[in-house]
């Protein structure tokens, strides 16, 4: 759904960590690299960002499209 | 006992002990994860709430944010004079979040809550806790209060903990004919081949894998890899609500208070 705010296993805070994550992954860099500058080291905070999808994304366009199909006139 | 200091900094820090026992580092371990008590959210009163996460899953989000803690100023509430359920100002902080996406679709962060105590707040402001499209609204209060992470993992002061034996590797120059086996096989760099010497450096990030042990091709084996019992090396990594330091010296207030505790017990079972 949303990036979850601590890492399932040892409970490093991660929820600050993904925007600057996906935006430094699109931009076409190595993931792995990013993570090692996010000072995530251990494999079980590396797999929070690397298997995340950001669904919310997805589903908040719903209500973005219903909000421009409400404005308009009929 | 020996303390020499590896790596320290507000977050994490890396202790070489000498002289100790596993029984002592395991204690201290324990005290760490389960009974250092931190400030998080326990309780939510949710006023409104239109995006698209449900109240309990946004309270939970809530929950697991970790807040800057002052220990010196707030009490455990079981130990609160105030004795009430609510809490009282020495014992609850309330943080206050009213965020509503007005033409553009927003994120919420842990920046957009208004804290009672400007001291406690979330320890980062990026945070994002949940997305707001058009017109949607947050409106909550949440109730934070000192807890243990015995209770709840939102409450536990470290997101890493560890102890392990000091190693100890010897390479026998007499049987080593530095084929340099075993510096292929160390996946942590620490064994390292200088024209025909086999050099060690950085012993403390050995995992004692044992690797090197298994790639040397002499009878009897010239690499021997073992540890010290009474040497550990302690590692601290918090979640940024207290300094490691802080963790560490709370820890070790709570084991005195435990052993003078027992003490005081021990008379009373022998009459
Ligand atoms: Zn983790
Ligand atoms: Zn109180």
């Amino acid at each position: 759904m949303i990036i979850p705010i601590r890492c399932f296993t040892c409970g490093k805070l991660i929820g600050d960590k993904w925007e600057y994550f996906s935006r430094r992954v699109k931009e076409g860099e190595d993931a792995g690299k990013v993570l090692d500058d996010l000072g995530l080291d251990r494999y079980c905070c590396r797999r929070m960002l690397l298997s995340h999808v950001e669904i919310i994304d997805e589903i908040i366009r719903f209500y973005e499209t219903g909000k421009q199909q409400q404005m308009r006139p009929t | 006992m020996k303390i020499q200091i590896l790596e320290k900094n507000d977050i994490s820090m890396r202790l070489l002990i000498e002289g100790t026992n596993a029984p002592l580092m395991n204690t201290l371990r324990r005290i760490i994860l389960s009974e250092v008590p931190t400030m998080a959210v326990d309780d939510v009163v949710i006023l409104e709430n239109s995006s698209a996460l449900q109240d309990e899953f946004l309270a939970h989000r809530i929950g697991l944010v970790p807040l800057k803690t002052d220990l010196d100023t707030y009490n455990l509430p079981e130990n609160c004079e105030c004795k009430s359920e609510f809490g009282c100002n020495l014992c609850r902080v309330s943080l206050v979040l009213d965020v509503e996406a007005e033409d553009h679709t927003i994120v919420v962060r842990s920046s957009d809550f208004k804290s009672e105590n400007p001291t406690v707040i979330p320890v980062s402001n990026e945070i994002s806790l949940v997305k707001l499209a058009p017109e949607q609204k947050i409106r909550l209060e949440a109730y934070a209060r000192l807890g243990k992470g015995k209770d709840h993992a939102r409450w536990q002061s470290v997101s890493m903990c560890t102890y392990k034996y000091k190693p100890i590797i010897s390479v026998n120059t007499e049987l080593c004919n530095s084929c340099g086996e075993c510096v292929e096989a160390c996946s942590r760099n620490i064994i390292t081949k200088t024209g025909k010497k086999i050099e060690i450096r950085n012993l403390e990030n050995c995992t004692l894998c044992q690797d090197c042990v298994k790639a040397c091709q002499e009878t009897p084996k010239a690499v021997k890899s073992s540890w010290d019992e009474t040497s550990f090396i302690f590692a601290i990594e918090s979640t940024g609500a207290l300094t490691s330091e802080r963790i560490l010296r709370e820890a070790l207030n709570i084991l005195d208070g435990k052993l003078v505790e027992f003490l005081k017990q021990l008379p009373v079972k022998k009459t």
